[in-house]
């Protein structure tokens, strides 16, 4: 439960709000690099954090990203000609650099200089692991990249995907770390029954998650401070003296890499606020040794797991709340649990399900909601350090990002921080 | 022996043992995740406490429901303001 001053603090991301404010300490990821992408290509419409915004490349080949509308008589610029290293304005001619410095103003007499002194609001932005970063917030303030892993993989071993959510960013994160959900909104119906054929199955399966997860259906949650948000750390009992352990990171601002089991592709989260009820959902897949299988690409085509395809104007999922989600009432019947298809969509529809933005004044938590309690927790001290002054050190600390999840079998006598350590660090 | 703060403690039930165990909890804890464990542990009495209530015929019990509701509601935004120890004091007036 949060109260209703907390709730706004963590949900609201305008300019001069307490999360608001947070997220424009760090670079947060804009843009595919492909949705601009070559010079002078038409400019592309996107919003961040509740402000409207036009990006494009210049001649030069560097990504502007600026308010969309004009300073003069506030008409888009999306409609705007990108030439000459600048978006001119197609209504009366005026014209902007990437910088936001106005280089050109046709219809006023030129011995005035007036656009010399008209500048719009322009953000900085870098282009780094095949996206395109922003950074909203002070200049003095600028922080370092974060230095993820699935950035520093080469293109072939690496598909990242971007889809609007209409939801806050908050409960869209929520998701993302509480891995109790996934044995019933993913599940399908014989897991959930645990029949005979699906034990089976999972028992003779490489893939611990499903045979261990059977074993034990009261996990005990563990969650720990770190320097660049969370580690959440989940213990099932495994053999008679083992435990199975599933390491999720979050990562701050709003990312979530789901726990991995070396020899698969690792897959993470990041929401971005695109204002206070929609997010970007951006969704990340790469294996650090190799490029991806054929199985993930196959799991990608299909939308059978954390990707999901989308209209390629509005990026809006093609399953979506207006045809519920392409719900099959009879798949739900006899196969899965939701009868929704794909993770994505799943989480999607249940997320967007409880309304733009939870009121959490009237949700009713318990123990295994413990990794969602953590991260509220650590987002408000966060808000309101910066709010006292406090500059979020993750923001300043881009090496701290240089972490994998994990999931593995340990000796019930050693605790996962020390059995795991060596695996939670990024390796490219 | 003395409780061991990183152990979420297990609320099954809003009874004077559980509370109990919740108020030696909150006296040990002093750490980001010892907080995170008890809040989560209150949020859980609060709402088992919370349904019941609900559901509670006798008037005199329910008055006694109501109260820990409330209470449990102040602890909780106790420790989330990192005052433990205050926390503990406001149940252990429903003893």
């Amino acid at each position: 439960m949060l109260s209703k001053v907390e709730n706004d603090l963590l949900t609201l991301t305008n300019s001069g709000t307490g999360a608001g404010e947070y997220f424009r300490r760090f670079w947060l990821p804009a843009l595919m690099a492909s949705e601009v992408p070559t010079q002078d290509c038409p400019p592309v419409r996107i919003r961040l954090l509740g402000e409207d915004l036009v990006a494009f490349r210049d001649t030069q080949g560097r990504v502007g990203l600026m308010e969309e509308f004009c300073p003069h008589r506030r008409s888009s610029l999306f409609w705007g000609r990108n030439e000459e290293c600048g978006l001119r304005c197609v209504y009366h001619g005026w014209k902007f650099d990437v910088t936001g410095a106005c280089v050109d103003m046709p219809n006023e007499p030129p011995e005035y200089g007036f656009e010399n002194k008209i500048r719009t609001t322009a953000y900085p932005t870098r282009e780094y692991g095949g996206l395109i970063w922003a950074y909203l917030g002070p200049p003095d303030k600028t922080p370092q990249l974060p230095k993820l892993e699935v950035a520093r993989v080469p293109d072939s071993h690496r598909y990242v995907s971007k889809r609007l959510q209409e939801t806050n960013y908050l409960q869209a994160v929520e998701g993302g770390i509480d891995s109790s959900h996934s044995n019933f909104l993913h599940a399908t119906v014989d897991a959930f029954r645990v029949t005979d054929s699906y034990v089976a199955k999972v028992k003779s399966s490489p893939n611990l998650r499903a045979k261990y997860h059977l074993l034990d259906k009261a996990p005990r949650f563990t969650v720990k401070k770190t320097d660049y948000g969370l580690v959440i750390a989940v213990r099932r009992n495994a053999e008679e003296d083992t435990y199975y352990w599933r390491m999720t990171q979050f990562l701050l601002p709003s990312y979530t890499i789901i726990p991995y089991q070396k020899g698969n592709s690792i897959h993470g989260h990041c929401w971005v606020p695109r204002d206070d009820e929609t997010c970007w959902v951006w969704t990340f897949t790469w294996n650090p040794d190799a490029p991806l299988s054929q199985e993930d690409r196959e799991a990608i085509a299909n939308e059978t797991f954390v990707h999901a395809k989308v209209d390629p104007v509005t990026l809006r999922p093609l399953r979506n709340k207006s045809n519920n989600y392409g719900i099959d009432r009879e798949l739900q019947r006899t196969a899965t649990m939701t009868g929704i298809h794909g993770f994505a969509s799943q989480d999607q529809a249940i997320q967007e399900s409880m309304g733009a933005v939870v009121d959490r004044t009237r949700e009713r938590l318990g123990t295994s909601d413990t990794a969602i309690i953590a991260t509220r927790r650590l987002l408000l001290q966060e808000i309101r350090a910066l709010q006292q002054g406090n500059e979020p050190p993750s923001a300043h600390n881009g090496d701290a990002y240089w972490v994998r999840s994990y999931s593995l079998v340990l000796n019930r006598q050693v605790e996962f921080d020390i059995g795991a350590r060596e695996f939670m660090i990024a390796g490219v | 022996m003395r409780l061991n703060p990183a152990h979420i403690v297990a609320v099954n039930d809003f009874s004077e043992e559980t509370l109990r165990e919740l108020i030696a909890a909150l006296e040990v804890s002093t750490e980001f995740e010892h907080l995170i464990y008890r809040e989560s542990e209150l949020d859980a009495v609060w709402s088992i406490a919370g349904f019941a209530l609900k559901d509670e015929p006798n008037a005199i019990r329910r008055e006694a429901i109501a109260r820990l509701v409330n209470t449990a509601h102040l602890a909780h935004d106790l420790v989330a303001d990192r005052r433990p120890r205050e926390a503990a004091d406001k149940l252990k007036s429903l003893l």
